[in-house]
């Protein structure tokens, strides 16, 4: 559905006007920017190095960080739940937790234990928000990693609900070591040459950097206030 | 709230900003770390810092000079997925259009993310008066707004002229709370309480940091994630921005974002920068049904080709409102406006006018530290001196002692004669008034200098004089 | 070298001492000094007051008194700044900006001279005891002349430096602002004199008479101990 645009023609024509010049009706091509520094930034900066800055940034933002491979991920993550106290979680519905052997851990062993697991699934609406309001963990994965900041990019659809990150009282992130850039300029280019193959950006990109905090009570800082308490990322290395 | 606060004259208002012990105290501090931080994640980290600050005014520049060219794209592509946008050429628009959508989705209960634009426009106004309850869902916001719509005194940290034991105290009376003054345990209240305001929203209204015209998108950047929660649950979304917020690509997005977050937190990122597209996609189960996004003007085309056209360029980071001396010793109360500080003084009175506002460029020592650390270089204090000469020149609206005085010394500086006769009687005219070396009580314009410092006598023999005599070999 | 001496109308008729100081070190440094005596005010206070047209006027006269200048020096970073923005003031009027960029480009505070054109580093001055230094504004932002002071002051025999806290911020002098929002001024000297005292200098050096004269008649009115003195006076000192 196409949605509606009203008044628009006498406001920009009062614009066109202060500029002392008619409407502007041939596109604008993207100009040759004369100064470019965001490329210089951890150039030529390779995965190993990426990650070393991510682990040190990880610091400055209250986050803990884990590395591991795929065989001993989910060790990794039991541990991280365990720690946070447990279920229970919730996830997007996203085949790469089965293709990363997640699902002994996920789908056995912490039914067995009474944690328990709710899989995204938008077929019940509302009650994947209800699911994710009481779950004490959401899992999620980075699609793009900046490390000068620390940062994971998740991009939404009807399988990963943007409320998983959220909602829960605690967050883990997985991370593709293979996602790490060096910063948000890489991230936006490739925002950029995804919506211009596909003609289409998903409707809700979110960078997330750390748990929730604020500083707004006489500047001392609160970490975890309407988003995440805490926050775990775990970066598997053979991916 | 609209943008003037309060209701006392300038002098009144710094009258009791100087008087705020608090205030005063939290502000320098606040600044002194904000700077420590700010400098950290700009001049020191990156060595190009005044590259990147070239490519950040470049590309405000840019939009500026084309922007009816980007809001038209935009608002194709908002519409392309299915949002609906509106064309606010006035604040009274703007509200007029939001309140029928708000009694077309029949809607109580609002919450909203911390927005410069919508206290310009004074929504929360109309939305009361439509019997909605609109809550601030930004910690410090909602803070003033528990303590009976306190107004903010910066625009990034809104609270900062209250203590903790002020917010305990309002949250005890507003809230019932019986826990400390300790902000972690504060901080959680607010979590509680605002949680379920979240979860009951049948609206949910924000603000918009930096719109961009190629994809149709906005971001928002926070750190607490409540711009996540205000777009994420309720069914119907409305963004306000003011119409110059607006970036051709993701990729000029991302300079803006990194110079806002930078110089207004010292955050590399902050911890929630959302990107938006349209409402929820087909089978999404979260985000709005239905969206609409609102573009103000509300008297900045006024600004658009004119001597001020720069201070569109603002990306509301505070970073001039940080350093500046002025705002330390008085706060943000004093300006009279949600927009205090250099920003403030150079854009309150182009959107509020000079009647109410003609003080406020006055209130700078022209120091340039506003300047300075701008990240999309607006000149402010030349914007400052602009305003003054717009005031006395355009406007007549100076003090009528001034315009004598100044004319005095239009002729006196101009005239060598002038100037070397009433210099040489400089001496003998501040004779009565002078003790030593010094004079302790002036009259005239000296009677405000010597208030609370000494003036220095004129010498008896000018720097001239000797230069002459000796020349001449007398000495 | 020849020097046109610029001495600004503050130490013309209020600090002579300055000027006096300005001719002897620079005599001793080589240049042969000049003062046209037509010269008057730049314009500064007016033009800062929105009195746009009336400055103009000053900044015309000054224009001409400095035309056949070779090198205009200045004692203060922000009447110096001022000639620097006149070509700014004058653009797009085609008989004065050229004359006025001229101008700009011939002017010097005194110890960006002494630094950058004489490429003198230390001018052989000697004074006991320990000093602080206000960056002035004007000087330090627009004009951008920033190492050049500490470069001159650190090689001043005796002279022990150490560094103001806060030096970035503004003393609350901003020409006619110290009149006009006097309350706000006193607040902002008075913040200044703390940190002066925090680092128990006994002389408070500046390169701007104007910011001295408010700084030093606060520390005045207060009876603080502290002796104010311009860079040149310093510099003068054997």
């Amino acid at each position: 559905m196409v949605g509606t645009i009203q008044n628009r023609d006498q406001f920009l024509n009062q614009i066109a006007n202060r500029l002392n010049r008619p409407r502007i009706t041939i596109p604008i091509e993207r100009p040759n920017w004369k100064y470019q520094p965001q490329y210089d930034v951890f150039k030529d900066t390779s995965q190993d190095e990426l990650l070393e800055i991510l682990k040190k940034q990880c610091k400055i933002i209250h986050t803990k960080i884990f590395t591991t491979d795929l065989a001993g991920l989910p060790g990794v993550v039991n541990d991280v739940v365990t720690e946070y106290g447990g279920g229970p979680v919730v996830t997007w519905k996203d085949e790469r937790f089965s293709k990363w052997g997640l699902d002994p851990l996920m789908k056995q062993q912490w039914p067995a234990h009474n944690i328990e697991l709710f899989e995204w699934d938008y077929t019940l609406g509302d009650e994947n928000i209800h699911k994710a309001e009481n779950a004490n963990v959401g899992i999620t994965i980075s699609e793009i990693t900046l490390a000068e900041s620390g940062t994971v990019v998740l991009f939404s659809d009807k399988d990963k609900g943007r409320t998983v990150s959220f909602l829960p009282a605690t967050s883990i992130m997985l991370i593709p070591k293979s996602s790490l850039v060096p910063r948000i300029t890489q991230a936006a280019v490739k925002m950029r040459e995804i919506f211009q193959e596909t003609g289409h950006v998903a409707s809700c990109i979110n960078f997330i950097t750390g748990p929730s905090n604020s500083a707004d009570i006489e500047l001392n800082l609160v970490v975890g206030v309407h988003g995440p308490i805490k926050a775990t990322y775990i970066v598997i290395h053979d991916l | 709230m609209a943008m003037k606060i309060g209701t006392e004259q300038f002098k009144e208002r710094v009258d009791n900003g100087l008087n705020d012990e608090f205030m005063r105290g939290a502000v320098a501090s606040a600044q002194d770390g904000m700077s420590l931080k700010r400098r950290a994640v700009t001049t020191d980290e990156l060595g190009n810092w005044e590259e990147w600050r070239n490519h950040a005014e470049e590309i405000r520049q840019h939009v500026l000079e084309h922007l009816d060219f980007y809001l038209e794209q935009l608002s194709e592509n908002v519409a392309k997925r299915g949002g609906h946008v509106f064309f606010a050429q006035t604040k009274e628009d703007a509200n007029e259009y939001i309140r029928s959508v708000v009694q077309m989705k029949k809607a109580k209960k609002i919450v909203k993310s911390k927005s410069m634009v919508t206290e310009e426009i004074s929504l929360n106004a109309m939305l009361q008066e439509e019997g909605c309850e609109v809550v601030e869902t930004d910690l410090g916001e909602y803070i003033l707004q528990l303590d009976d719509h306190d107004s903010p005194s910066h625009i990034v940290v809104p609270a900062l002229h209250k203590n903790k034991e002020q917010i305990r105290e309002v949250f005890a009376e507003k809230l019932g709370y019986t826990k400390t003054s300790k902000p972690e345990e504060l901080a959680y209240q607010a979590r509680v309480t605002l949680r379920e305001k979240f979860l009951e929203a049948d609206l949910g209204i924000t603000g918009c940091n930096f719109a961009v015209a190629e994809t149709g998108s906005f971001s928002l950047v926070t750190n607490e994630g409540n711009a996540d929660l205000v777009t994420a649950l309720a069914k119907t979304q409305i963004t306000v921005m003011g119409m110059e917020r607006i970036v051709p690509t993701f990729e000029e997005m991302e300079i803006l974002v990194s110079m806002l977050t930078r110089n207004a937190v010292g955050q590399k990122l902050t911890s929630y920068i959302t990107v938006l597209t349209g409402p929820r996609e087909d089978l999404d189960v979260d985000g709005p049904e239905e969206f609409h996004l609102v573009i103000v003007d509300n008297g900045r085309s006024d600004i658009l080709g004119g001597e001020f056209q720069s201070v569109l360029q603002c990306i509301r980071c505070a970073a001039c409102i940080n350093v500046c001396p002025v705002y330390r010793q008085i706060g943000g109360h004093s300006y009279g406006s949600i927009y205090p500080g250099p920003i403030g003084a150079v854009l309150t009175p182009l959107l509020g006018g000079y009647d109410e506002y003609k003080e406020l460029p006055y209130a700078s020592t022209l120091c340039g530290a506003c300047t300075e650390v701008c990240p999309v270089k607006i000149p402010l204090h030349n914007l400052l001196l602009k305003h003054r000469e717009m005031i006395v020149e355009k406007e007549g609206k100076a003090p009528v002692s001034e315009k004598l005085l100044m004319k005095a010394f239009g002729l006196g500086a101009a005239s060598p004669t002038l100037y070397k006769i009433g210099s040489k009687l400089a001496p003998t005219a501040l004779n009565p008034f002078t003790s030593g070396d010094k004079i302790s009580k002036g009259v005239g314009p000296l009677k405000a200098w010597t208030e609370a410092r000494d003036f220095p006598a004129p010498n008896k023999e000018r720097f001239r004089d000797w230069f002459k005599s000796r020349e001449k070999g007398d000495k | 070298m020849k020097v046109t001496l610029f001495t600004t109308c503050i130490v013309d008729m209020f600090r002579s001492n300055v000027g006096k100081a300005t001719v002897e070190l620079l005599e001793r440094l080589g240049c042969e000094i000049e003062f046209p005596e037509s010269q008057v005010c730049c314009g500064q206070p007016a033009y800062n007051s929105g009195y746009v047209k009336e400055s103009k006027e000053a900044m015309k006269r000054m224009i001409e008194t400095f035309s056949n200048a070779e090198y205009v020096v200045s004692p203060s970073g922000s009447c110096a700044y001022m000639f620097h923005e006149y070509p700014h003031i004058f653009a797009g009027d085609p008989v004065w900006e050229p004359k006025a960029k001229a101008l700009a480009e011939r002017t010097y505070e005194l110890t960006q001279f002494i630094v950058d054109i004489l490429k003198i580093e230390d001018v052989g001055a000697k004074l006991e005891g320990t000093a602080t230094y206000h960056t002035s504004c004007h000087m330090t932002r627009l004009l951008g002349v920033k190492e050049p002071p500490i470069i001159l002051l650190k090689n001043v025999k005796g002279l022990k430096f150490t560094e103001l806290p806060g030096k970035e911020q503004c003393c609350g002098f901003g020409g006619t602002f110290s009149v006009k929002m006097a309350q706000i001024s006193e607040q902002m000297v008075d913040e200044k004199v703390r940190h002066v005292e925090e680092t128990g200098a006994e002389y408070l050096i500046g390169a701007d008479a104007a910011c001295l004269m408010n700084i030093g008649g606060r520390m005045g009115r207060l009876e603080k101990p502290i002796k104010v003195m311009h860079i040149a006076e310093v510099l003068n000192s054997r």
